[in-house]
């Protein structure tokens, strides 16, 4: 693996701007609240995977800027060369842990397809056209005994690293793929057997930490959620704790049936931070977790599954759990589904998404093991109130979410995985997806819909497409990560 | 002397496309064959993982299936496909119901299969509905 160690001589906060350090993004995530421009495009995963519509997959550049004259449109598609590819998650060749590196830039995107297992480099260097580079074959990626590509972070030299949700065959175990800064495949980049599962990950470098989260084997949860999976224990509840530099394991906890679908994973943004949190997705609760220092003298409490260490240990404990709802249409109580959770930059809030029962939310995270709720808008799902902007109906509730880095305006779109909105939301693939906007008062805690803004996919020239996972051009709230 | 090509008729059940009889040979799938004659079908993984290239077998031979207690096919497929790999996306369940993998599976006789993102939604309900 790359050499990622934690640098003695990070520079304190607010010292920096713009001009002081020599690689991408910005010295602290405070600079990036300072210095970061509002967002004026966002590049959006766009699939037509699983449907009839005879297209490929493509990445939508959206203007977000209110003085444009394409102000909520799709002014730029990226085609991708193949069909079948479901984009999902996608990230940057560099973000800014890379702050000091001289001479590497925030310039490309890699983009794989979570079902080919193909993955893209798009050359983002001109921000409103980018082009498409660079192609690595499923074939080249199943030489390592990987598919199933989901989330992508750089690491601090310039490499890549990419969590795989399977083996070649589709079947457990995943691992993680490392590309090198030349974007050709370096190798795997754990010891094979570390982990079973696997889905997204978050470091923190300055602690020497990673985390990752588990979904499913791939041939489990590609053709649709089927109850008879969870009842099999096919579906992941553990999260594991890294050592950053070797690449291990160092230890697993269970988080158990109200741990469920542990899907995005968060550290907060300061670099000096172990606190962080999941969301358990089938399960409906969020998870706060942190290193423990002191748990070589306690014995192991009921969160953990693991036996205290003299070092310490990480700690997690539920702290938010969303209730089921009845519903006339629904045989039985609908789970909420938190599908996604970020952190907005200054570390002050926790947001998140619930899929099914049509929620946004977010959450004052000061305290991180007492997250008070702030706010919530009820929009889209089963039992959003608002199920229409703009005369146009919403056919699925909010999934994956993206933050201004002034916290200020919360996006999202509303596809979650082709195969699971064909069960959930039907109507998603008939009508497209859509993406929309919250105007936040991080002040007062408070959210607000933005009945102006409106991008559909439903219009796409080859037919209504979905949307997926939000990025700006020059970082954002889920992929940049300090030293 | 055993056929090198079999008649596959793909039909799309929930959209207003035209049926088309494609020739297959005995050692290319059926997706393949698909895509030489320039007809779109839905696909991901293309290893039998996915699900997402789902057909189901409506007639092997000429054979009309009988119907299941659901209206659907019961023809077993054991006979009409021959795997190229193992088809991981597929459940006992949907195997005994006729839903074959078009990414991995090549004909063994003249069939006809419905086809189309609509099939692959068939694999699995909403639970909670
Ligand atoms: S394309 Fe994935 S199973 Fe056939």
């Amino acid at each position: 693996m790359s050499d990622a160690n934690t640098p003695s001589d990070v520079e304190p906060e607010h010292e920096h701007d713009h001009h002081d350090h020599e690689g991408p993004g910005y010295a602290t995530p405070q600079a990036a609240i300072e210095e970061g421009d509002r967002e004026e495009l966002a590049y959006v995963m766009s699939l037509y995977v699983g449907t009839d519509v005879d297209a490929p997959d493509f990445v939508a550049v959206v203007d977000l800027d209110p003085d444009s004259e394409t102000y909520c449109e799709i002014v730029d598609r990226i085609e991708l060369p193949n069909r079948g590819d479901e984009l999902h998650h996608f990230g940057w060749n560099a973000c800014s842990s890379s702050c000091h590196m001289e001479g590497l830039e925030r310039r490309h995107l890699i983009v794989p397809g979570q079902r080919s297992s193909r993955i893209h480099v798009i050359d983002a260097k001109d921000r409103r056209n980018p082009e498409l580079v660079e192609v690595i074959e499923p074939e080249e990626v199943f030489e390592y005994d990987l598919s199933a590509p989901h989330t992508v972070h750089c690491i601090p030299d310039g490499e890549i690293l990419i969590s795989m949700l399977g083996d070649a065959d589709g079947e457990l175990p995943g691992g993680f793929l490392e590309l090198n800064d030349d974007f050709e495949i370096e190798g795997r980049w754990e010891p094979p057997g570390e982990i079973e599962m696997n889905y997204d990950y978050w470091y923190q470098p300055r602690q020497n930490v990673m985390v990752s989260s588990e979904w499913a084997a791939p041939k489990t949860y590609y053709p649709g959620f089927d109850l008879e999976d969870v009842e099999a224990g096919n579906y992941g509840q553990r999260l594991h704790f890294w050592d950053w530099e070797d690449g291990t394991v160092e230890q697993t906890i269970d988080l158990g049936e109200e741990g469920l679908i542990p899907l995005e994973v968060r550290f907060l943004h300061t670099p000096e931070s172990t606190h962080g949190f999941v969301g358990a997705a089938l399960s409906s609760n969020v998870f706060h977790f942190w290193r423990d220092e002191s748990a070589a003298s306690r014995a192991a409490d009921d969160a953990s599954g693991d036996e205290p260490r003299a070092t310490g240990e990480y700690r997690a404990e539920k702290v938010i759990d969303f209730e089921s709802r009845e519903h006339d249409d629904w045989d039985m109580p609908v789970p909420a589904l938190p599908t996604d959770i970020l952190i907005s930059m200054d570390d002050r809030y926790l947001f998140g998404s619930n899929w099914l029962h049509g929620e946004v939310w977010m959450y004052d995270i000061s305290d991180p093991s007492n997250p008070r709720r702030a706010d919530s808008l009820s929009v889209g799902g089963t039992f959003g109130e608002v199920q229409e902007v703009q005369g146009r109906e919403l056919s699925a509730g909010p999934q994956m979410i993206q933050l201004s880095l002034d916290g200020e305006r919360l996006y999202w779109t509303t596809s979650l995985f082709s195969s699971w909105d064909e069960q959930f939301y039907p109507e998603e693939g008939e009508r497209g997806s859509v993406m929309l906007k919250a105007d936040i008062d991080p002040r007062k805690g408070t959210m607000e819909l933005d009945e102006d803004f409106l991008v559909d996919w439903g219009e796409c020239p080859a037919g209504p497409a979905r949307a997926h996972e939000i990025r700006w051009p020059d970082g954002d709230c889920t992929s940049d990560v300090w030293q | 002397m055993v056929r090198q090509h079999h008649d596959v008729t793909l039909e799309w059940p929930d959209a207003d496309r035209e049926t088309r009889t494609i020739a297959v040979s005995e050692d290319e799938t059926v997706l393949e064959a698909a895509k030489r004659a320039d007809i779109a079908l839905p696909f991901g993984c293309r290893t039998g993982a996915c699900g997402t290239c789902t057909g189901r077998l409506l007639e092997v031979d000429g054979a009309e299936p009988a119907a299941g207690d659901d209206g659907r096919s019961t023809v077993g497929i054991d006979g009409a496909f021959s795997y190229r790999r193992s088809p991981r996306a597929l459940k006992d369940r949907h195997r005994d119901a006729g839903y074959v993998l078009l990414c991995i599976a090549s004909p063994r006789a003249d069939c006809r299969i419905a086809v189309g993102a609509s099939v692959h939604t068939e694999l699995v309900d909403n639970p909670w509905k």
